[in-house]
């Protein structure tokens, strides 16, 4: 149960918000951060928290890319296919991770290492094409790079040539006087 | 909160000018002008979501193509819906949603009345996508409602439906753009309300019912309006047959009092009647077991029995009793045959089992036999507040009313329940409330004093009432004065602080609507609580006010007519007193015979004077007191020494397998006639098939008796008697789209704050005994489950495909503590016995209490005392001590 775990942090995430519901994408991070993905389980528990049906968080659990139904590999290839990043060749890193790794989109390769995922805009299209592996961007992706990366992440569980991370927002200033 | 607004605006649709209401969606203003504009995801029931794009339209000096849906009509507005560039955009959307839109329609089932069929029709819309569709994996949905995702339009009709109508939240979008499909959560099968709602609002073929999937096409379908026979609600449906065969129930959008919404029992219960354990003949006892006989030989049976018994033991060896699921016309000729053909008041209908504490109360009080409100009221009310009703199980589409004014009107929901708000799978009323008082059923009483107490001490009183029956005022207070907030808190667990901010908002309110339901008005003193309740109105200023009122719930849904067309002991036709001279004269004159002088016994006083061997034959009209009444009643001992037990029923309940002629009734599907529903609303019913093998509408059969018995009662159709009822009973004059309710007899409330109140103030203002609840045990409920209504329900495939049998609901802090889990078998048992069941574990449960579903408990009914209102005759017993122990 999320609520054992991390009751101090779901309370503060719930008194963020003047809506319960609006804590729900914040909760779904949360779950995910503790088990990899989100697990039915977890949507139940957080339907309860926020006294939401099931199928009400799961159909936002299942808009977003972001949020990992099933689980997923150490590291998480997001591939971005959205128009910009098609044009500039998403497709091509795409094949890259299927020659290279020998998986498509929503397969793990069998060490559990990668999964590969191709999402919706990342909002990186300037640098196109990109992808996000975790929380970080590695953008301007050429064949190179992305041997690189894939070698460092293997060897290091990082690489340098990361931008980011984007995806989180900074955490809630200090309130003045506090 | 009702904000109606007399503002119009003028706008031109097509050249057309039209005025409208201020506020008023350019789509519906088109309707308004006789312009359709196509649409898929637009329902005039929902928000405007605007998202299928179908109903673009030109709107002059707007530069882009608008939503009609979306876009409020305003003054000097012109709007086109018949240009090319309009016509072009719905073309084009078409395409788009074509483009994945399988072309199934010789096996779907939506063929023939789809929303997606018509318009493609009308702009011959061709596509020119050559790939492949969209295709999902079809997963099981749910044992009633069948998806074909394939063919979604993605409309989410059917979602906005489940949250903003019915406030159930079960259905969802899953996934994103294209590929976005509806569904419950995972691959979990659907678990929710299984109102229908979705499959009668989708556009297409998306979501269809498995009770009738591939059995036909609409254009092969008769339709017959009529009115659900589940509550008291009074819903119009339409049966769709084919030849004998039920294939369908839906309500026409806007139709009926439930404004084309139905719940489970009205859209998926409709098998009942069709039921292969139908009595199809009529049987007769030969040495002892029934045997089929011919109509001839068992009316001219029940004839000679019934003179033979008047002969040796006079009219009062007789009594009848009546189910309030008959017709108007049957329920006025049963009282009329029983008190004229036979010469007894001894009768008496299911209306006895609750809803005459109602109605007793509204006489006393105010003067009226029916609400002062009607459904429109609720609706529009600003202030309501429900008292034990469990609305969505009993009356699921008052409950439909009572949402509809909290979330789409803003209006104050108060609730004194037995309920617990929690997200579930079903609704649940106390999640909308602005306050709720969480309340055991046996003590519904004390809050209702708790309330009034507040009331009175918070200086809320009404100056008008206070100065007009200051006695009547001052001896309230004086009772209120002698219960103590402590007593109440250890009561109720409810604080005064609570008792008094729900008092000010009640005060504060301007239209007022106090809903009792069944709960209460089944409890122990239900009778006495309506009174208060009563009281609570009038003490506010509220009684009298347009818009407010006092409106206790009906069961059956025939039960407010079976006190309206007199088939209760004490009440004649028009709810008139039996013990009236000038009534009894009236009715005397219309039937051009003399009544019977001698007061009538009650449901519980026939059973003891058959038991005492008094009443030596009783007619029977689908009732089953046998398998209704807890035993200690003793009805099964009583009614097996009567001399004649002659049973009208559809099927061979516990009563009629004693009964010595049993005689095959017609079902609601196969008869004409009016029902009135819990506002008072009487509606027609019409037949959808025919009298399935020889059974016959019980107005007729009643009529063939009085033929035979030598004083005939003969009319050719039900619509003569309608018409007699008609002549005799004020108000039954037409059958409106809606009723028009009564407003409360200025006289009457005179007579009570003068002098009516006074002989039972001091009993109806102590607060109801406190049962010490002892560890291992809980409080056992009998409730009403949305998904059957009495044994009746239990005959319908579709409703026993949700809910097939018994189980005990508790709350998980109970659960836990006796080692229980939901599927768990458990034994409970007091000193009158016990009985096995399963168990289910749900949140909304109060602790403490545990709810069986009546319609199975009659095994059950054993484990609970029986009480009788000693005014109205009322038997309750619906709670009972129990302690609960696991069985293995």
């Amino acid at each position: 149960m999320l609520k054992d775990k991390y009751q101090q942090e779901i309370d503060e995430l719930l008194s963020r918000y003047p809506v319960k519901r609006s804590a729900l994408i914040p909760l779904l991070y949360l779950a995910q951060r503790d088990e990899g993905f989100v697990s039915e389980g977890a949507m139940k528990e957080i339907a309860g928290l926020l006294h939401l049906t099931p199928p009400q968080v799961y159909e936002t659990a299942t808009f977003y890319t972001m949020i990992n139904l099933k689980p997923v590999g150490k590291f998480h290839l997001q591939v971005c296919k959205s128009l910009m990043c098609a044009l500039a060749g998403s497709d091509t890193v795409i094949g890259w991770v299927k020659t290279k790794l020998g998986i498509g989109p929503g397969e793990t390769t069998t060490d559990g290492l990668f999964t590969l995922s191709a999402v919706e805009c990342l909002a990186a299209c300037g640098t196109a094409p990109m992808m996000q592996v975790n929380d970080d961007y590695y953008e301007r992706l050429t064949e190179d790079t992305f041997d690189r990366i894939l070698a460092d992440l293997k060897k290091d569980g990082s690489c340098s040539l990361k931008t980011g991370p984007f995806m989180w927002p900074e955490p809630a200033p200090a309130k003045p006087g506090a | 909160m009702a904000n109606q607004t007399t503002e119009t605006v003028r706008l031109m649709i097509d050249g057309i000018s039209i005025s409208v209401p201020k506020g008023t969606l350019v789509i519906e203003a088109a309707r308004q002008a006789g312009v359709m504009i196509p649409h898929f995801c637009y329902h005039p029931k929902l928000k405007p979501d605007a998202n299928c794009r179908m109903c673009l339209v030109e709107i002059e000096r707007v530069r882009k193509l608008q939503t009609s849906c979306s876009t409020v009509a305003t003054e000097g507005m012109a709007v086109r819906t018949a240009t090319t560039v309009v016509n072009d955009a719905h073309k084009s959307v078409l395409e788009f949603i074509l483009a994945n839109h399988p072309l199934d329609c010789p096996v779907c089932d939506q063929g023939g009345r789809c929303d997606l069929q018509d318009f493609s029709h009308q702009y011959t819309a061709t596509s020119r996508f050559a790939e492949t569709k969209r295709i999902f994996q079809k997963e099981y949905f749910s044992p009633l409602i069948e998806t074909q995702m394939n063919r979604c339009v993605q409309c989410l009709r059917c979602v906005r439906y489940c949250d903003e109508v019915m406030d159930v939240k079960a259905l969802a979008p899953i996934g994103r753009g294209t590929m976005t499909e509806i569904k419950s959560f995972g691959n979990h099968p659907l678990d929710c309300e299984f109102c229908g709602g979705c499959v009668q609002i989708c556009p297409v073929g998306a979501i269809t019912s498995r009770l009738s999937m591939y059995e036909y096409r609409p254009w092969m379908l008769k339709r017959a309006d009529t009115i659900c026979t589940f509550c008291g609600d009074g819903c119009q449906i339409t049966v769709q047959t084919k030849d004998q065969e039920l294939i369908e129930v839906n309500s026409a959008h806007s139709g009926g009092r439930n404004n084309g919404d139905l719940c489970a029992r009205g859209y998926f219960g409709f098998h009942a009647a069709s039921h292969p354990d139908r009595v199809t003949h009529p049987l007769i006892r030969r040495n002892g077991t029934l045997v089929e006989a011919t109509w001839e030989e068992a009316l001219l049976f029940v004839a000679e029995q019934t003179n033979r018994i008047k002969q040796a033991h006079g009219p009062q060896a007789f009594g009848g009793l009546i189910s309030g699921r008959c017709t108007n016309e049957e329920l006025y000729l049963f009282q009329k045959f029983m008190r004229l053909t036979i010469g007894t008041n001894n009768l008496d209908s299911s209306a006895r089992y609750g809803h005459v504490n109602g109605v007793q109360a509204m006489r006393r009080v105010q003067g009226t036999h029916r609400w002062t409100v009607t459904f429109e009221d609720i609706v529009q009310a600003d202030v309501l507040l429900l008292v034990g009703t469990n609305i969505t199980e009993a009356n699921p589409i008052t409950g439909l009313k009572v949402k509809e004014a909290v979330k789409k009107q803003e209006a104050t929901l108060l609730t004194i329940e037995a309920l617990q708000p929690a997200v579930g799978t079903i609704s649940n009323i106390t999640n909308l409330s602005k306050q709720h008082l969480c309340v055991a059923p046996s003590q519904f009483g004390a809050a209702v004093l708790g309330l009034l107490k507040a009331v009175i001490e918070g200086d809320h009183v009404d100056p008008g009432i206070r100065q007009r029956a200051s006695d009547y005022v001052s001896a309230l207070s004086h009772a209120v004065r002698q219960i103590a907030w402590e007593d109440l808190a250890v009561s109720t667990g409810i604080s005064s602080d609570s008792f008094a901010q729900m008092a000010a908002s009640v005060v504060r309110g301007r239209r007022v609507v106090v809903l009792a339901g069944q709960i209460l008005l089944r409890s122990q003193g239900g009778y006495g609580m309506c009174l208060n309740l009563l009281d609570l109105l009038l003490l506010s200023g509220k009684l009298t006010s347009p818009g407010c009122g006092f409106a206790p719930l009906a069961e059956e849904n025939n039960d407010q007519g079976a006190v309206e067309m007199g088939a209760v002991a004490e009440l004649l036709p028009g709810a008139l007193d039996l013990t009236d001279q000038d009534s009894r004269d009236r009715m005397a004159r219309a039937w051009k015979e003399e009544l019977p002088l001698v007061p009538g016994g009650t449901l519980i006083e026939m059973v003891d004077r058959a038991s005492a061997g008094i009443i030596k034959s009783l007619f029977v009209v689908g009732e089953n007191p046998v398998g209704s009444l807890p035993s200690q009643i003793r009805a099964k001992e009583a009614l097996s020494k009567l001399d004649l037990l002659v049973c009208q029923e559809l099927f061979l309940t516990e009563t009629a397998a004693l009964a010595h002629v049993v005689l095959p009734a017609a079902s609601a599907m196969e008869k004409a006639g009016t029902f009135t529903n819990t506002e008072g609303h009487a509606q027609a019913v019409r037949p959808a098939i025919d009298p399935v093998g020889d059974s016959r509408p019980d107005w007729e059969i009643l009529s063939a008796f009085s033929v035979f018995l030598g004083a005939p009662l003969e009319y050719g159709e039900a619509k003569e008697i309608l018409k007699e009822i008609r002549s005799v009973i004020p108000g039954y004059g037409s059958l409106g789209p809606s009723p028009i309710a009564p407003t409360a007899d200025p006289s009457a409330i005179d007579r009570y704050v003068t002098e009516g109140y006074r002989h039972d103030v001091a009993i109806r203002y102590t607060l109801p005994p406190r049962a010490v609840r002892q560890e291992g045990t809980v409080q056992l409920g009998l409730v009403q489950s949305l998904f059957h209504s009495g044994k009746f329900s239990t005959h319908s495939k579709g409703l026993l495909q949700i809910e097939p049998s018994a189980f005990l609901q508790m709350n998980p802090v109970d659960a836990a503590r006796f080692a229980l889990g939901s599927g768990d078998r458990v034994r409970l048992s007091n000193n009158r016995g016990q009985f096995i069941t399963t168990v289910k574990v749900l949140e909304r449960v109060p602790e403490g209490l545990a709810w069986l579903p009546d319609h199975f408990a009659q095994e059950a009914l054993r484990l609970f005392d029986c009480v009788i209102d000693p005014d109205t005759k009322v038997p309750s017993f619906r709670t009972a001590t129990v302690s609960v122990l696991k069985a293995t």
